[in-house]
């Protein structure tokens, strides 16, 4: 009897069913769950006398493909089943990030980094087919961003004014005394 | 959809009914998960892949026709042991219903036809 044998049919029959379960996008502990029973059936299957290759190989066929089984934990599965995906039905960080970037305004800093950050999510979210959230968000991050750019660029201009007409209401420099 | 066994109308129904088969067989008593599936696989045509028998008790725990507990076992590690709720009892009685109306609907047109086959063009 080569139980060696035996259990190496069985952990690659596992091992398929656990590939499977990935591919499914079954979340981790629903996938662990779904290995553990399929492998619990298989002792029960085989328990007693010690099992020859063609009882370990009948079990294993009556189970049925790995892949159907994934497939059938797959459709059954809830949300929390579901392994996250990032594009499905989320928030997109950069939007997020383009935000409150804008709001944080830091000078022109803030609001630079809001407007790429904008304009990226907004790529990002088209391009997810619109699964992601956080459009509005990105368009609010991008109106914040130009705000703040006119803003500092007007300081600037504002204060490099200043700057270049000397100081105003004061008299003409003292003249030098010999 | 996902390669696999066929998934034609047959196998549609066959999804359908067999939660309603295990909250029968629950109906008589507690059963664990192994216990459960083999009862299933010797009623003949049944079952086709008794692996995904395991995903559907997930499914039937997860919307509460079923409850759970684990008990220890004298020959390996504690099995897990499936009862009916009320839920699940109330939408097997509503099943067995419905069905009972459907199939003798199916059968009716099914058995109609034969012996008119070589009429209809």
């Amino acid at each position: 009897m080569d139980t060696v044998h035996n259990d190496r049919l069985v952990e690659d029959y596992l091992r398929r069913l656990e590939a499977a379960a990935i591919a499914a996008e079954l979340s981790p502990d629903r996938r662990a769950e779904l290995v553990a029973e399929i492998r619990e059936h298989v002792r029960e299957a085989l328990s007693g006398d010690e099992p020859d290759e063609a009882a370990v190989r009948n079990v294993l066929e009556r189970l049925g493909r790995p892949e159907d089984i994934a497939a059938d934990a797959a459709d059954a599965a809830d949300a929390a089943e579901r392994a996250p995906r990032v594009a499905a039905g989320g928030w997109n960080g950069l939007a997020i990030a383009s935000f409150v970037s804008g709001l944080t305004w830091l000078w022109w800093v803030g609001s630079v980094l809001a407007l790429v950050f904008g304009y990226r999510a907004r790529h990002q979210i088209r391009a997810s087919g619109g699964s992601e959230q956080g459009a509005g968000l990105a368009t609010a991050g991008i109106v914040l961003g130009w705000v703040g750019v006119i803003l500092a660029v007007v300081f600037l201009g504002g204060g490099a004014l200043t700057v270049l007409s000397g100081p105003a209401p004061s008299g003409p420099p003292p003249l030098p005394t010999p | 959809m996902e390669p696999g066994e066929a998934r034609g109308p047959v196998s549609q129904l066959r999804r359908g009914a067999l939660e309603y088969c295990v909250l029968a067989l629950l109906r008589q008593g507690e059963r664990y998960a192994f216990d459960l599936v083999r009862a299933l696989s010797e009623v003949d045509g049944l079952v086709t892949s008794e692996g995904t028998l395991y995903p559907l008790l997930s499914r039937l725990r997860r919307d509460e026709m079923v409850t759970t507990f684990w008990q220890e076992s004298e020959s390996g590690p504690p099995r897990r042991y499936y009862r009916l709720t009320d839920a699940g009892a109330a939408a097997l009685r509503d099943f067995t219903r419905d069905w009972a109306r459907f199939r003798d609907a199916v059968d009716t047109l099914l058995t109609q036809g034969e012996g008119d086959g070589h009429r209809a063009q």
